[in-house]
């Protein structure tokens, strides 16, 4: 019996990765077409997150970045989206820039998105100041003299002749710095050529990958709270009062996760009765 | 519906669809998306550069309306004025492009010079500053605060501050290389050692999440286009990825034989 039950390990241990991944994909799967709804539970840097945009006065000027393109558009997207929705319910004005090519795409999407609820207008409610390729060079640039990176928006305009960019001068004319980042340029020179050396007020949300490496700028408070992946994203939805695609996307993922952990546990324990097995034959 | 919202529908779902066949084996599908990718981004990236910043920012300062150039006809209105120093900009990246002809490829050094000088000064300054300064000077903390509980998981705490102290020192001294890692020393390290391990697992498991997130929203936007709206899109491709993969398999197990 316990023999039998060793050799169906070791055969699962062995299995094609073909079925891994058709096993993950039906994890997926599933809980996206029979909704399932799970509790979501806010960490300590999301929350520091979501009160750190609360304490803005209300009607500031606030710098939101679109630092990342379609392949992390699902982590990053959903949290910008509800960043933007808590700023502009805050009476901010919004300011956007771009470090990555295809941002600004991202950020018309999400303009897109929340553009009725707020009755958005452009250049009253926010104004797109686009792309500018150049990574740390653009912060660099910003902090010192906003003009000399951004002569025209993203239509074309010219910021002087642009109401909302009266007494804009640089990054210090800010009361607060958001970057949704997926990797390079994003948090890391923010924080590093903006927001360390201005001392202006910043946060960010990140991709999953990213979070280890950024977590000890939470803890030295140079980045007030963070937005961790899908689920900073679900749970600052929840505290926004706005549930959209990252909460939806939770059960998919705890699915999943339960797959890969169950596929660890029997990889490992498979791995040891191997080796137990060829042990036991080489003597 | 317009016809450009529905071709782009379709072209996504082919694109991800060719993509996620790589999982089967490397086929023509992956290998047509993988093309695509790359040309798309290559050229998509070089368009927007120009136009967001040669453009604007260097020929703008170099041909302004009415500027001292204006003689030769090109004249690029982005309120600026008349810069000199943007010729050197221009010197350079023209000497890089250059660089394609064999007979000029030492021109591409000077620009690359350059580059490498002003990144190594402006990341020099930032490492400096914030992840060295201020991380040294957080990790500077007083173990027993004021009432502090002993014990908070998710907040401060003595424990914590314990822990972050432990980790802080034992990771470092692992890296520290003129003494050899035996006795209390060599324990010490170990420590250090097992605070990096936990580091890495949990850096795996980030990078496993970020990865699941990404496909459901693959997934989601593959449900979005299966709808009738789209002429399932994701369906119909479904179907002639799947029989092209399973007749090519065919073709391949007979030309074996």
């Amino acid at each position: 019996m316990i023999r039998n039950l060793e050799n169906l390990i070791i055969k699962v241990g062995d299995v094609d990765r073909r079925v891994i991944f058709v096993l993950i994909g039906l994890a997926v799967l599933i809980p996206l077409l029979t909704p399932v709804s799970l509790p979501i539970r806010e960490t300590p840097t999301t929350v520091k997150f979501y009160e750190g945009i609360e304490e803005i006065p209300k009607g500031s000027k606030v710098l939101v970045s679109f630092d990342y393109g379609p392949s992390t558009r699902p982590e990053i997207h959903p949290m910008n989206v509800a960043v933007l929705r808590h700023m502009l319910r805050n009476e901010h004005k919004v300011y956007i820039s771009c470090l990555w090519p295809d941002g600004i795409y991202m950020a018309l999407d999400a303009l897109e998105d929340i553009s009725d609820e707020f009755s958005l207008k452009e250049y009253e409610d926010y104004v797109l100041l686009g792309y500018r390729p150049g990574a740390e060079a653009v912060i660099k640039g910003l902090a010192s003299d906003l003009r000399k990176v951004y002569t025209v928006d993203a239509n074309g305009k010219f910021i002087d002749d642009i109401k909302m960019m009266d007494n804009v001068k640089n990054l210090n004319d800010f009361a607060y710095i958001y970057s949704g980042s997926a990797g390079y340029p994003g948090t890391f020179e923010w924080v590093k050529y903006g927001g360390d050396p201005t001392g202006v007020r910043m946060s960010s949300g990140t991709t999953s990958v990213q979070v280890n490496e950024v977590i000890p700028y939470v803890r030295s408070g140079q980045l007030i709270g963070l937005l961790a992946g899908m689920p900073g994203a679900a749970e600052y939805e929840k505290l926004v009062e706005s549930p959209g695609i990252a909460i939806k996307g939770m059960a998919a993922q705890s699915f999943a996760h339960i797959v890969i952990v169950v596929f660890i546990i029997f990889g490992n324990i498979a791995f040891f009765l191997k080796q137990k097995k060829e042990r036991k034959y080489s003597k | 519906m317009t016809l450009s919202t529905m071709i782009g529908a379709w072209v996504a779902v082919f694109l991800t669809l060719s993509i996620f066949s790589y999982l089967y084996k490397d086929n023509p599908f992956y290998k047509i998306a993988e093309h695509v990718f790359v040309g798309v981004s290559a050229a998509y990236v070089a368009a927007i550069s120009f136009w967001t910043q040669i453009y604007p920012n260097l020929l703008g300062r170099l041909f302004p309306k009415d500027g001292p150039l204006s003689f030769t006809g090109l004249e690029f209105d982005f309120n600026h004025s008349f810069n000199i120093l943007y010729v050197f900009p221009l010197l350079l990246g023209l000497m890089m492009i250059l660089s394609v002809f064999q007979k000029f490829n030492w021109m591409a050094r000077w620009g690359i010079a350059y580059t490498v000088a002003i990144a190594a000064g402006l990341k020099a300054f930032g490492y400096l500053n914030s992840n060295v300064l201020n991380q040294v000077s957080a990790s500077v903390i007083s173990l027993f605060g004021e009432n502090l509980p002993f014990f908070n998981i998710s907040g401060d705490s003595v424990f914590n501050n314990i822990v972050l102290l432990l980790g802080t020192i034992s990771s470092l001294m692992y890296f520290y290389f003129s003494k050899e890692q035996r006795g209390n020393f060599g324990k010490l390290t170990r420590v250090g050692i097992y605070f990096l391990m936990i580091s890495f697992g949990a850096s795996f498991g980030f990078a496993v999440m970020g990865r699941i997130s990404l496909l459901v929203g693959r997934f989601r936007e593959l449900i979005a286009y299966s709808e009738p709206s789209y002429n399932y899109s994701t369906i119909w491709l479904l179907i002639l990825i799947v029989a092209f993969l399973f007749y090519h398999s065919l073709r391949e197990k007979e030309s074996n034989t």
